[in-house]
């Protein structure tokens, strides 16, 4: 039998982060994925003449090199090198005040130009903004020095340094709002991003939604040039450099036990020993039928019971690549989200109510940012909506093309109406991305790509400090989108390093978690 | 720090709820009842038996079509589940071992989606005399004999989002099968466009399916065929080429034009398409596999030609050093060896046998250049359509076979 120090299961965006971390400590490190592709949602696919990205819109934590974030941070630390391009704009918005007259606003990135554009859609805003801002800054200081403690931060130094952070971080985005007294319009405006975390502003801890608006507003947003698959490849190769191991296609089925300690891993293609494990997949797969029962321990039944399969989002996106150029038909922006109100409460009970209420998409269209993206004279888009299980538990497969091509139907028929961008007549390729899709290609349940819901008591800090209570199997860690960090590339890339810097703290003490 | 936000009255309190969220998630934990974890899910299903890792094939019925020198071969899933679902147009891979070798062939699904509810899927082969596997199925493979299959595969199909209405269909010989998946399901009430069929052959005994695709155009109004006999004149078949000319007779104001054939013919309709000047969106191209002559492929270095090399493959830690000519795709030579290595389309473009090349020179088509710009960067081909110029390492992906 094959014999590694470490074996990490799925490359995906953690996958690959653990592996390079592993590789660069010098463990023997193997990197199996059962996609013949790395990078799980990181990825691209090809149709006709153009490559298309399948799910990044926006990467916040990189940030400028004068000014990195932490995925910045930690790329430069692998050595992985990817061509970046900053995003222009934050996003614009075509949606209803809540006072029920018609919004639509583009904000710009930088903290100084969004909040001015801020003044120019809500005059006298201005010190609110700032005080936000202000606020934010704070937070996101804050986050980062208890992610380098790793769970061992100390509680004087959070109180000097980080008092606003303490007294506003563990309550929900609304609640906060409302104590700054933010005009409404502005919590109207700001509401957008929680989209991009899968959690309405009542039930998304402060702390999470502030360090992710800091981090697309003050550091801009990122995508590569060459599609996500740049990312992935890149960080392939470098791991590969690094002396690590990559099998693709396939499949870590079960791991194995020498009494309670991991051993190896059973495999599609055989089985592996070694003396740790980290697995990038869902903790409900990877305990609820990855390992023995026996080694379940009761707490971690209770935990997924709490959770109760409150999955964050699952996507459904459909991909059009278009015969004419973004300027053509009128395209100006990078992103517009269309929700149809600004009440994110109310706009996440009607996504899971199923595509009969749901009204909800953002548009994107890659070139505006990233104008070689595709052939000279063409152009590539996409609408991204949530999926609710209503819609897709039960559907079959006779039914399913026309019910996804439906959905896809009703959004370009919203982009028409809402923007006047009118994609038809010029729809050389198409695709349609749905939960199953997901589901296929990166095996989480239901095809979420956000791991379980960070709402309310499960949110990103909680789960941060209690990093080395949940899933205590001995040799045995998981990682990813479902993990400690919460969802969404720059979180997985982060938890990846991070749990691979503990892995190791455990190999050094003799293997012992 | 001047900023002083509270959210509660005293903001000691707001500080205590910070601190205590640990404890307030394992309260929530704790109140939960240790039920077992819940690992199945009907989305997950569902994706998986829409598109399993292969599915065991039985062959439950062989039509033959001696004039045209092909059979059907019917078959249902060997677990007795309804054969995975597919889009009118789309092909299986079958994976075989024949001698020592294991190899893949994509076919076109010839049934209509409808049929997989009644647990079949079929496909038809035509004899190819200089081919290894066509001959050797219709030659060997009976009823009752088992084989592995993908699931459907390839964007051969018919996408209402992006295609016109109306579909003027260019088949060539065996090439009509993808139109005779679309035509049934057309019939069956599982796709709805018009199809209007151009099926050339070079005789009328050669034509499959006719009887089947008459019956379909008399009995359902969306549904058309007209034959092109190439090497004999006949009544009531018009004579001659697929030539843009009398395409161009069948085209109506908003049409997309599919094409299916042989790789002479496929070559042949590409430039009559060419002078009817079609916006790209509205002609589909099906697949049509990897040139026999690499040598005449632009920019190959002709030295190559005739030359053998030895390449190293590494396929989930094991190694093997194999023979390649030159003349071959990589696949054909790690196939030869026995070697199980993913792939499916053979054409370059569905990226299934993506592989990394460790060293070593290689020839890429530009005709099947299907990879990702990434790809390309940092070293990855598709040995299905890429041709070894020297001794190389190649690490290729495993595969599912149960």
């Amino acid at each position: 039998m094959k014999k590694y120090d470490v074996v990490i299961a799925g490359a995906g965006n953690a996958g690959l982060s653990a592996a390079i971390q592993m590789a660069l400590a010098g463990k023997k490190t193997l990197l199996i994925e059962q996609h013949n592709l790395p990078g799980g949602c990181a990825s691209s696919f090809r149709r006709g003449r153009f490559e298309i990205e399948p799910s990044l819109h926006e990467l916040c934590d990189l940030g400028p090199a004068d000014n990195p974030g932490d995925v910045r941070t930690i790329f430069d630390a692998y050595g992985v090198k990817v061509d970046w391009i900053k995003v222009p704009d934050c996003f614009r918005v075509i949606s209803t005040y809540s006072d029920g007259t018609p919004m639509d606003v583009t904000m710009p990135s930088g903290v100084q130009p969004f909040i001015d554009q801020m003044e120019v859609y809500v005059p006298g805003s201005r010190a609110k903004m700032t005080e936000l801002f202000d606020l934010f800054e704070e937070v996101l200081d804050g986050i980062s020095y208890i992610t380098a403690s790793a769970g061992h931060a100390d509680s004087n130094v959070l109180k000097a340094k980080y008092p606003n952070m303490l007294r506003t971080g563990a309550y929900p985005t609304q609640k906060v709002f409302d104590a700054l007294k933010l005009p409404k319009k502005c919590q109207d405006i700001l509401a957008v991003y929680w989209s991009y975390l899968g959690v309405d502003m009542e039930h998304l801890a402060f702390i999470h939604y502030a360090a992710m608006v800091h981090k697309y507003v003050s550091r801009s947003a990122y995508i590569p040039k060459h599609t996500s698959h740049e990312i992935s490849t890149a960080m392939t190769e470098r791991f590969r450099e690094l002396g690590g191991e990559i099998w693709f296609n396939c499949r870590a089925e079960q791991f194995l036990f020498d009494g309670d300690r991991l051993c190896g891993v059973k495999t599609s293609m055989g089985d592996v020993a070694c003396d740790y494990a980290l697995a990038n997949i869902n903790p409900d797969i990877l305990y609820g039928k990855m390992i023995p029962k026996e080694l379940i321990p009761e707490r971690e039944k209770k935990l997924s019971a709490a959770r109760d399969g409150r999955f964050g989002a699952r996507m459904f996106t459909a991909y059009f690549c278009l015969d004419c150029p973004a300027e053509a038909l009128g395209i100006k922006d990078y992103s517009i989200f269309l929700p149809k109100s600004s009440d994110s409460a109310k706009e996440y009970r009607d996504i899971m109510g199923g595509m009969a209420t749901n009204d909800y998409s953002i548009f994107l269209c890659y070139n505006i940012a990233n104008p070689d993206i595709s052939p000279e004279g063409t152009c590539i888009c996409s609408f991204t909506t949530f999926g609710s299980p209503v819609d897709w538990n039960g559907l079959s497969d006779k039914d399913y093309v026309k019910f996804k091509n439906d959905v896809a139907r009703k959004f370009l028929k919203s982009l028409k109406d809402k923007a006047g961008i009118d994609l038809a007549g010029h729809i050389e390729e198409v695709a349609v991305a749905t939960p199953w899709t997901f589901a296929r290609y990166l095996g989480t349940p239901e095809g979420a790509v956000y791991g379980h819901e960070t709402a309310d008591w499960d949110g990103m800090m909680a789960r941060m400090m209690m990093l080395s209570t949940d899933y205590p199997v001995k040799g045995l860690r998981p990682i990813g989108a479902a993990g400690p960090r919460g969802d969404g590339y720059s979180a997985a890339y982060i938890c990846g390093q991070l749990v691979a810097k503990l892995a190791l703290k455990d190999l050094a003490e003799g293997g012992k978690q | 720090m001047a900023l002083n936000v509270k959210v509660g009255l005293i903001g000691v309190f707001d500080m205590l709820k910070f601190k205590g969220m640990s404890k307030v998630r394992e309260k929530a934990i704790q109140a939960a009842p240790a039920k077992d974890i819940r690992a199945e899910f009907a989305i997950n299903n569902n994706a998986k038996r829409l598109h399993p890792d292969y599915q065991e094939l039985v062959v439950s019925r062989i039509e033959a079509h001696p004039g045209a020198h092909a059979k059907t071969f019917v078959f249902r899933r060997a677990d007795g589940k309804p054969a995975a679902w597919f889009r009118a147009g789309q092909y299986i891979s079958l994976k075989l071992k024949i001698g020592d070798s294991f190899v893949t062939r994509p076919y076109s699904i010839c049934s209509s989606p409808k049929d997989t509810l009644d647990g079949t899927v079929s496909v038809t082969v035509q004899s190819n005399p200089k081919g290894f596997v066509a001959d050797y199925l219709l030659e060997n493979l009976k009823a009752g004999d088992r084989v592995l299959a993908s699931d459907g595969q390839g964007q051969f199909y018919y996408e209402d989002l992006r295609d016109a209405k109306h579909v003027v269909a260019l088949a060539g010989g065996s090439g009509i099968t993808p139109f005779l998946s679309m035509a049934r399901a057309i019939r069956d009430g599982i796709e709805d466009f018009e199809l209007t069929i151009l099926y050339g052959c070079r005789t009328e005994e050669a034509i499959l399916f006719r009887d089947e695709l008459n019956a379909i155009a008399a009995a359902c109004g969306k549904v058309k065929v007209a034959y092109v006999l190439s090497d004999e004149e006949k009544e009531g078949y018009a004579h001659g080429f697929l030539t843009a000319e009398l395409i161009q007779k069948y085209l109506t104001p908003d049409c997309s034009v599919f094409i299916c054939g042989p790789e002479a013919m496929y070559r042949f309709l590409c430039g009559e398409i060419e002078k009817l000047g079609l916006p790209r969106r509205l002609v589909r191209r099906e697949m049509m596999g990897v040139t026999k002559k690499v040598w005449e492929q632009p920019g190959y270095p002709q030295d190559a030609k005739g030359k053998t090399f030895r390449v190293t493959v590494r396929r989930c830690g094991e190694e093997r050093v194999i023979d390649a000519s030159a003349d071959e795709p990589i696949l054909v030579a790690i196939e030869r060896a026995g070697i199980a290595a993913p792939s499916r389309c053979r054409s370059g473009e569905c990226g299934w046998c993506r592989s990394k090349l460790v060293s070593g020179e290689i020839f890429a088509p530009e005709e099947n250049e299907g990879r990702r710009y990434s790809d390309i960067v940092h070293g990855y081909i598709h040995p299905c359509s890429t041709f070894a110029l020297s001794d190389l390492t190649i690490e290729v992906p495993g595969e599912y076979l149960g």
